[in-house]
């Protein structure tokens, strides 16, 4: 069996507002994670726990077999971490920034990087302070995948950025994933961006890992279903209905636990089900994260 | 692997910096050699060198660690396979070497300076005292800086630096040591002269192993 690139079990950590709670995450090789959660979830926490660049209060954390934060200096030799709020030296070109990055790693595969740079239309004569956002994320994944990393850990790289470097930077990830021994733990709140390439999706919302499927399960699971409801006649109590609304004899009934022939439940008991609807991941989020607040005490 | 990471940290700050190092003895030199020249330029000189100094301290400190920690650029350099220990103290070994090597060249050249012209050699223990001193005022500055983030905590270090000088340079020349052997022709290093220059070489020491030490023990680093 593989060990699997990312193995964190009961990890705590505490803030004087915010708390990450028995948070538990596995990944393995080849597996597109995406990690959406709302802004101030613990997405950026967990990833920095991930880095050895915040220190957890209780759990385990490993990632590539190195036990976190001990172990990081030999970790974050195969890992690629991008943050939307991290920037490179403004002073210095790009191509100062590539030299340093080869001068470090043996694997620094040059003509993969000059690829990028067409790919991204990138210059390394560039000043970092002359790009534009765009660019500069752009610039840092070219850094990170040009150095052919296991585990790329990037934390929200998409905020902020035009549809175009959007598009421009999820082809190249989507390239980047066929690699069948790379795993990415792709942390969003753009729910859109994360579907487009990840196979597994994990929400966080208040410091919890609220949900943990793979992309298919969410999706075929979720449904919205819109039934008629006659006088006398009572909702059967479903397990995985998340929220029910009701307007005269109309009612919504949303479920995560949806299952083909699941309608005959509810003829049967004499309501007429209208119609079933799939849900889009942000709808499958959003349900997810105000069934889960709800939950809570 | 990470000792070649931590030379390459190293050689980066060092790149970065090199017109900052190179601007400061420029400068340094320029004004030691106006030194000799009468009382006034002799004047001109000294404040010129100290505030040569001074600037390069603070322009290192906070370009190197203030500024890369704000910027976010900390992040870039922390992502690389190193410890966040390995990472302090390639930035204290980098901004060490950075502020040295220009005093070093600068504090030799004033003794010599002081040594071949007619400028009295009695004065040579006073501006080791100076030298050493800013030299204590720079690690203090480089310690508080990789401590915290604080804007606060550096404009006070630096504002706290800056403004003890004008007091030392009258109380070293209050010193009954200095004012009787200053204009002799031999430098005479006094035990409270000693004793002085070993107070700020332990106070430098003592910071850096306070930064160190508390940078070792944070719980997070970025």
């Amino acid at each position: 069996m593989t060990e699997p690139v990312i193995d964190i079990q009961g990890v705590w950590k505490s803030y004087r507002f915010f708390q990450l709670r028995d948070v538990a995450l596995r990944l393995e090789p080849g597996q597109i994670l995406g990690f959406v959660g709302p802004n101030g979830a613990g997405k950026t926490t967990t990833i920095r726990i991930l880095m050895g660049m915040i220190r957890h209060d209780r759990g385990t954390v490993r990632v590539l077999g190195c036990s976190m934060p001990s172990e990081q200096a030999v970790a974050k030799r195969d890992i690629g971490f991008v943050s939307e709020d991290m920037r490179l030296q403004s002073s210095a070109t790009l191509g100062w920034h590539m030299r340093f990055i080869a001068s470090i790693y043996a694997g620094w595969d040059a003509s993969y990087a000059d690829v990028l740079l067409r790919r991204f239309n990138l210059h390394a004569e560039q000043t970092i302070k002359g790009l534009s956002h765009g660019e500069r994320v752009k610039a840092t994944l070219l850094l990170v995948l040009a150095r052919r990393p296991r585990l790329l850990l990037l934390d929200e790289p998409t905020t902020g950025l035009d549809p175009v470097a959007r598009h421009e930077i999820l082809a190249e990830l989507m390239d980047v994933v066929r690699d069948e021994r790379r795993a990415i733990v792709f942390s969003s709140h753009n729910t859109q961006d994360v579907e487009q390439i990840s196979d597994h999706i994990t929400f966080i919302d208040r410091g919890r890992i609220i949900d943990s499927s793979d992309k298919e399960t969410f999706l075929d699971r979720w449904r919205r279903i819109h039934l008629d409801v006659p006088s006398g006649a009572v909702l059967p109590p479903l397990a995985g209905v998340t929220d029910t609304s009701a307007s005269g004899r109309v009612a919504i009934v949303t479920t995560k636990a949806y299952v083909p022939g699941l309608e005959t439940t509810y003829t049967r008991s004499g309501i007429t089900v209208r119609d079933v609807q799939p849900m889009t991941l942000e709808e499958i989020f959003v349900a997810n994260v105000l069934s889960n607040r709800g939950e809570q005490p | 692997m990470s000792r070649s990471v931590v030379r390459q940290l190293i050689l980066k700050d060092l790149y970065l910096t090199r017109w900052m190092v190179v601007s400061a003895i420029a400068a340094g030199v320029g004004a030691l050699a106006v030194m000799p020249m009468s009382v006034v330029s002799g004047y001109v000189a000294t404040v010129s060198l100290i505030c040569t100094l001074v600037i390069l301290n603070i322009f290192l400190v906070m370009s190197g660690v203030s500024q890369e920690r704000k910027d976010k650029v900390q992040l870039f350099f922390v992502s690389l396979p190193v410890s966040t220990a390995q990472y302090t103290m390639a930035k204290m070994i980098a901004n060490a070497i950075a502020f040295v090597v220009p005093w070093a060249v600068l504090t030799v050249a004033t003794l010599a300076v002081i040594d071949v012209t007619a400028i009295p050699n009695g004065i040579m223990p006073f501006w080791t005292v100076v030298l050493v001193y800013l030299l204590t005022y720079y690690f203090v500055l480089l310690s508080v800086a990789l401590v915290t983030d604080s804007s606060g905590w550096h404009g006070t270090s630096i504002a706290a630096g800056n403004i003890s000088v004008n007091f030392l340079i009258p109380f070293l020349l209050s010193l009954r040591s200095v004012a009787e052997h200053r204009t002799g022709p031999t430098a005479v290093w006094t035990p409270d002269i000693l004793a002085i220059i070993a107070i700020e070489i332990g106070v430098a020491i003592a910071a850096v192993s306070a930064a160190v030490y508390v940078r070792s023990r944070t719980s997070d680093f970025v």
